[in-house]
C-alpha cells in the first residue's frame, strides 16, 4: 500500500477522532456529576477538530519536503534517512555519504544489510572530544544521579524521584551535547529566550521545593509517575532552551516572539487569578470601561497569545517552520512560567480561605494545587496552546504563500 | 601529547586498499566489497582517518539522474606516508612469520 499524503491525512484524522472519543467516553464514565449536554458536546467536538486541523497542516508541510521524498523510498532507505537526520550537523556529511551509497546497493537483503550496518556505524561515530572525555562526563553524570536521590531525599523526601529523574535527564543531555558538539559548550543562538526559559525552570524547581517544605503532606499529590513527568517536561524545556536542534534557532524573530508571548500568557494567568478574587466584590467602584477591558483581555488573550506569534512568525519568515519555531518557544517558555506562578499563588490563596486556585468553590487540601498545576501547566495549557499555535503557523505561511506573486512553488 | 598507536588490522587494510591507486578517488561501497567489510566497520574508520587528516573527501556529482551525489575518498600526503609505513610493517611481519621461529618476544610483536 502506497502512503500518499491524502491517505496519511485521512488515517491521522481517524486516529485523532477515535482516540479522543474513547478517552472522553472513559472520562464521562468516571465523571461525577456529568457535565451538561451542551458542555459535553463542545468538549467532544472542539478539541479533536482543532487537533485535526493542526495535524493536517503539519502533514501538509512535512509532505512538501521530507515526506514526499521518504514516501518514494523503501524501508531501508527510510530507516537510514531518519538516522541521518538525527546526526549532529558536523557528522551529517557522513550520513549523506552512506545514504548515497545505499542508492547503489541492489537487492532487498543487501539493502537491509547495508542500512542496518550504517545505522550501527552512526551510533559509534567518534565523538568530538574523543571517547575518554565522553566516558569522564558520563561518569560524573552517573555519580551525580546516584548522589541526587539521597541528598534531595533527606531535605525534601517528596522530591527524591523528581531529583533523580531530572538529574539523569539533564546529565544525559550533557553527555549527548559533549558527543555531538565540536567544542563541548552549549550554543546560545537566542540568549534572551534561553535565559527566560532557564530562569523559569529554575523558578519551577525552587517553588516546588518551597511548596513541599511548607506542606510535606502535599507529596502524596506528586506520585512517582507525576514526578517523572514533571522532571521530563522541565528537562525538555531546558533542552529546547540550551541545546535545541539547529532548526529551532534559525529564526531569531520567532524565538523572541514566542518568549514574549509566554510572558504575556503568564501575566494574563496572574491577572486571571487575581481578577477571580475580585469577583465577590462585584467590581464595585471600578469603571465600566476597565471591566470591559479586563473581560476582553481575559477572554481573548490566551487564544491570541498562542495564535498570533506563530502566525506573525510564519508570515514574516515566509515559512511554516518559522511559525512552528515561535509555537515551540511559546509553549516551552509558558510551561515553567505558569507553573512557577501557580504554586506560590496556590499557597497564598489557600491561606486566605482554604480554597484551590483553579476552582474557588472547592475547599480542598492545599496539596491538590500541585496536582492541578501539573495537569494544567504541563498538560492542558501546552496541548491546547500548541494546537492553536500550529494552526496560526500554518495560516501565516499560507497567507504568505498566496501573497507572493510568480512563486514557482 | 599525541598518542601513537598501531592501527587495527581493519584500518590497515583500508589504508592499504586506498594506497593501491593513491591518486584515484574511491567509493565507500566499493571499498566494502573489496575488503569484505560492513559499512558499520568501514565508515567509522574513514571518519577517523579524515579527522586525522589522512583522508581527503569530495562529492561526485557526475551521477545518473535521480541519484544523490556520492562521497569519494583518497589518501592525503600524510595518509600515503602512513600507507608506506604500514606496508613495510606488514611485509616485515609476514617475513618473520614465514621464517624460522624467533624468540618469544618476536612472536608477541604485533599481537
Amino acid at each position: 500500500m502506497r502512503w500518499t499524503r491524502r491517505r496519511v491525512q485521512t488515517v491521522t484524522t481517524w486516529v485523532i477522532v477515535v482516540v479522543w472519543v474513547m478517552f472522553y467516553a472513559v472520562a464521562l464514565a468516571n465523571a461525577d456529576p456529568l457535565p451538561p449536554l451542551e458542555t459535553a458536546v463542545r468538549q467532544l467536538v472542539v478539541p479533536p477538530l482543532l487537533w485535526v486541523v493542526a495535524a493536517r497542516l503539519v502533514l501538509r508541510h512535512w509532505w512538501s519536503g521530507p515526506g514526499s521524498r521518504m514516501s518514494a523510498m523503501d524501508l531501508p532507505g527510510r530507516l537510514l534517512t531518519v538516522a541521518v537526520a538525527a546526526l549532529p550537523e558536523r557528522r551529517r556529511e557522513w550520513g549523506r555519504a552512506m545514504l548515497a551509497e545505499l542508492a547503489e546497493v541492489q537487492g532487498r537483503s543487501a539493502r537491509w544489510w547495508f542500512a542496518l550496518s550504517s545505522v550501527g556505524a552512526m551510533l559509534w561515530l567518534p565523538p568530538a572530544g574523543g571517547w575518554p572525555v565522553l566516558a569522564l562526563v558520563a561518569g560524573v553524570v552517573v555519580a551525580s544521579v546516584a548522589a541526587a536521590g539521597p541528598a534531595v531525599g533527606a531535605a525534601v523526601p517528596g522530591l527524591r524521584v523528581f531529583a533523580v529523574t531530572f538529574t539523569g535527564l539533564v546529565g544525559a543531555m550533557v553527555v549527548l551535547a559533549v558527543a555531538r558538539l565540536r567544542r563541548p559548550r552549549p550554543r546560545l543562538p537566542v540568549p534572551a529566550p534561553t535565559v527566560l526559559v532557564t530562569s523559569g525552570v529554575a523558578a519551577s524547581i525552587a517553588v516546588t521545593v518551597i511548596f513541599l517544605r511548607r506542606e510535606p503532606a502535599a507529596a502524596q499529590y506528586l506520585p512517582p509517575a507525576a514526578a517523572v513527568y514533571l522532571a521530563a517536561v522541565l528537562a525538555g524545556c531546558l533542552w529546547v532552551a540550551v541545546a535545541a536542534p539547529r532548526w529551532l534557532g534559525t529564526s531569531r524573530l520567532a524565538s523572541h516572539l514566542g518568549a514574549a508571548a509566554a510572558v504575556v500568557f503568564a501575566a494574563w494567568f496572574w491577572l486571571a487569578i487575581h481578577t477571580d478574587e475580585m469577583k465577590p466584590l462585584g467590581f464595585k467602584g471600578r469603571s465600566l470601561s476597565l471591566v470591559v477591558l479586563l473581560a476582553l483581555v481575559l477572554v481573548s488573550a490566551p487564544v491570541a497569545v498562542f495564535f498570533v506569534p506563530a502566525f506573525a512568525a510564519g508570515r514574516a519568515g515566509q515559512s511554516f517552520r518559522s511559525g512552528l519555531q515561535a509555537a515551540v518557544w511559546t509553549v516551552t517558555a509558558m510551561i515553567p512560567l505558569t507553573y512557577a506562578i501557580w504554586l506560590p499563588e496556590g499557597l497564598r490563596r489557600h491561606a486566605i480561605d482554604g480554597r484551590l486556585l483553579i476552582d474557588g468553590e472547592v475547599v480542598a487540601p492545599v496539596g491538590a494545587n500541585l496536582a492541578d498545576a501539573l495537569a494544567f501547566c504541563l498538560g492542558i495549557f501546552p496541548v491546547l496552546g500548541l494546537t492553536l499555535a500550529v494552526i496560526g503557523a500554518g495560516l501565516g505561511a499560507r497567507t504568505t504563500h498566496r501573497a507572493v506573486p510568480n512563486d514557482p512553488s | 601529547m599525541t598518542r601513537s598507536r598501531r592501527p587495527s588490522a581493519q584500518t590497515t587494510a583500508v589504508v592499504l586498499a586506498l594506497a593501491e591507486k593513491p591518486t584515484a578517488w574511491r567509493y565507500g561501497y566499493e571499498l566494502c566489497q573489496q575488503l569484505g567489510l560492513k559499512p558499520g566497520s568501514l565508515y567509522p574508520i574513514l571518519v577517523r582517518l579524515a579527522d586525522r587528516g589522512l583522508l581527503e573527501t569530495t562529492w561526485d556529482t557526475d551521477v545518473p539522474a535521480g541519484r544523490p551525489p556520492r562521497h569519494l575518498y583518497r589518501l592525503t600526503g600524510s595518509g600515503r606516508a602512513l600507507a608506506t609505513e604500514l606496508a613495510a610493517a606488514t611485509a616485515a611481519t609476514a617475513t618473520r612469520r614465514s621464517g624460522p621461529k624467533g624468540s618469544p618476544n618476536e612472536r608477541w610483536q604485533g599481537a
